[in-house]
């Protein structure tokens, strides 16, 4: 009998594609949402991510979030390299510059200042580069972060800091090494291009010494923002995390903990990721209504063939499972062609640097949504099935 | 009015006294069934007519267990539904009625032999012996393997109406109630269906109750019975047995 209510479903073909496409899309968006929201994430804690040598994190007790940077005094470095079991510890600059490009044009950095000594904490070069570039007086390491168009200079060299009014309209090429610009006035060198993991929100990034940050910086008493600490052999980072903390009344977190900090932070307060899952959410409600209709409309429809079933002895429990057969085949089917799409879709996406990444979660969710949504629809549109009497369909009123 | 009708052949299979029923409520109240009398034994093959809205279909619904009746005793095959619940009702059907539908109400997305072995599949048969069994009472209908194959859409109103007939004997019930089986059929495919239902109520204990406006098959009766306004109006012997009325009005 589960073939014949196949059969009954596959039959119907207006109304069973109707129903493929609304799981379709259901575990296509639902899949797609958990996938953008996964890499919304990643990115939000790119900045941990990319200095995967740091065990331990340190920073001020207010601090949250790896966005919500509060600095410390100079002498938390010290402090931090005085725990038993910190093997080293490095200053992290973390602040917010305005660079004025050739062309007058303004853009606002994330500038990261590293350690002088370590240069703990650049990402990966381009064309093969090293951080070392860094060490030459005034340079910096320039990086999208995840933006695109953001660094543009003025391609003529005639355009560059000009005299008189700025030249925002003339053509532009990307920076490139030995590209200058202003920050708070003193004058930079572009010395390379990392490739440092997309932010989120994105930005564009500029890496520089500890040293060249607190000069092109506007000079604040307080420049140190994090520790970043690694763990001497055999100590566990968690361990070495609270002996920081107990020993300097710092914050003191590992990594891994940080990264989640921040993804709850984000969770909580961010209002991209508020509007993306509220546009997500409608989008998952129309999915689920398709589906949800559809799979109402295709019993209703069936209702008397059902009621005949019934006549012919059929008891409610065959009726049930005939109904769950067809929307399980449906959510099979559907859930299989939306996490395909969705894969097609995520490699567009990431192919233009969006946040994408399909983590575990985004397929488990997808497809319990769409099972719920196909079930609860059968479940639903059930309820006549149960309650008629077959007489009713058979005289013809 | 006396409706009581002269035992037929074998024991009693059907027996209703004063069956009412009433659908709707208040104004809307129509009372189909005012108060029923009839008696059918096994081996008997009864036709029940007369005009449209007389409450035909809903006394072979009472009957197949379809429809509760309001008031009045009913007893089939030994059993009463209103002491049985619904679940047992279905189990009943499932092993003792076959159907006949007004409209044939086959399964569109389903093939002429598909439909006809849902009574198997339903009792639980494996598909492909319950499709072999029932190939050969289509075949008996006059069905070639690609009629049996064809969806209803492709099968004309006559060709219906067989594979309906086909499925309510599959599964060899010992009632079968027929609700206008040949209205869609010419003379000659009603005669062969007819034919196949009178060899079928021969068998032994069964009944056939069948609805018809049909003059052309009332021979194929041993009982016909006269509905009017929700009763019994007379009960006399079909062509099959002596043209003598069974009962004096
Ligand atoms: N589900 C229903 N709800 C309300 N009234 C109904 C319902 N079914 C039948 N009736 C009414 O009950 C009466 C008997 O109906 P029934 O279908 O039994 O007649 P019938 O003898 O089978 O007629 P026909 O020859 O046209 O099929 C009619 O007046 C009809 O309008
Ligand atoms: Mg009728």
């Amino acid at each position: 009998m589960i073939l014949i209510a196949l059969k009954m479903l596959l039959g119907d073909r207006t109304k069973y594609v109707g129903l493929l496409f609304g799981i379709t899309f259901t575990s296509f968006l639902v899949t797609f949402a958990a996938s953008y929201f996964g890499g919304m994430m990643t990115r939000s804690f790119a900045l941990i991510a990319d200095n995967p040598g740091t065990d331990v994190w340190v920073m001020d007790p207010a601090v949250v979030a790896i966005d919500r940077p509060i600095n410390l005094p100079t002498s938390a470095l010290s402090r931090v390299r005085s725990v038993e079991g910190v093997r080293s510890a490095v200053p992290l600059a973390v602040a917010q510059a305005d660079a004025r490009f050739p062309n007058g044009h303004f853009q606002s950095f994330q500038v990261i200042g590293v350690d002088d000594a370590t240069l703990t904490g650049v990402p990966l070069m381009k064309a093969g580069a090293t951080a070392d570039v860094l060490r030459a007086s005034g340079a910096v390491i320039v990086d999208g972060g995840g933006t695109s168009g953001k660094m543009e200079t003025p391609s003529l060299v005639s355009d560059q800091w000009p005299s008189g009014q700025p030249h925002l309209d003339v053509p532009t090429r990307p920076l490139i090494v030995g590209d200058e610009l202003l920050i708070d006035d003193t004058r930079v060198q572009v010395a390379g291009e990392s490739m440092a993991l997309p932010r989120f929100p994105p930005r564009p990034l500029l890496f520089t010494t500890y040293s060249t940050a607190e000069r092109i910086l506007l000079p604040e008493r307080r420049r140190l923002t994090f520790v970043l600490a690694t763990a001497a052999p055999d100590v566990d980072a968690r361990a070495l995390a609270a002996r920081i903390e107990k020993a300097t009344h710092l914050r003191a977190r590992s990594s891994a903990d940080f990264k989640e900090d921040t993804v709850r932070w984000m969770i909580v307060n961010s209002e991209d990721v508020g509007d993306a899952v509220t546009m997500l959410s409608i989008a998952m409600l129309v999915g689920f209504g398709v589906t949800g209709v559809m799979m109402f409309m295709f019993t209703s429809d069936n209702l008397k063939y059902y009621a005949v079933l019934s006549a012919m002895g059929a008891s409610t429990r065959l009726l049930l499972t005939m109904i769950l057969a067809q929307a399980a085949l449906c959510a099979l089917i559907g859930t299989g062609l939306g996490l395909g799409l969705c894969a097609v879709a995520g490699r567009l996406f990431t192919m233009y640097d969006f946040p994408y990444r399909m983590m575990w979660f985004a397929p488990t969710v997808g497809g319990a949504a769409v099972v719920l949504v196909s079930v609860g629809a059968a479940a639903f549109s059930m309820r006549p099935v149960l309650k008629m009497q077959p007489a009713s369909f058979l005289t013809g009123r | 009015m006396e409706t009581h009708a002269e035992p037929a052949t074998g024991p009693t299979a059907i027996s209703c006294h004063g069956v009412t029923k009433t659908y709707g409520v208040g104004n809307a109240a129509v009372q189909a069934l005012r108060g029923v009398d009839l008696a059918v034994r096994t081996g008997e093959l009864l036709m029940l007519v007369g005009p449209s809205g007389c409450g035909k279909t809903t006394l072979i619904s009472v009957l197949a267990g379809l429809l509760h009746r309001d008031a009045g005793e009913c007893t089939v095959l030994a059993h009463d539904y209103e002491k049985m619940d619904g679940p047992e009702t279905t189990r009943f059907r499932k092993e003792n009625i076959g159907f006949v539908f007004q409209s044939f109400d086959l399964i569109p997305a389903l093939t002429a032999a598909e439909n006809a072995a849902i009574p198997l599949l339903i009792g639980g048969a494996k598909r492909r012996p319950a499709l072999d069994k029932t190939r050969t009472i289509l075949k008996t209908v006059g069905f070639d393997e690609r009629m049996m194959n064809s969806l209803p859409a492709d099968l004309s109103g006559g060709q219906q109406q067989r594979v309906a007939i086909a499925r309510s004997l599959v599964h060899n019930p010992k009632l079968i109630v027929c609700d206008e089986p040949t209205s869609a059929l010419d003379s000659q495919s009603g005669r062969m269906v007819m034919e196949l239902m009178r060899e079928f109520a021969r068998g032994q204990d069964r009944v056939l109750v069948v609805v018809t406006h049909d003059d052309r098959i009332l021979e194929f009766a041993d009982r016909i019975a006269w509905m009017e306004d929700g009763r019994i109006a007379k009960v006399e012997n079909g062509p099959v047995r002596a043209k003598v009325p069974a009962t004096q009005s």
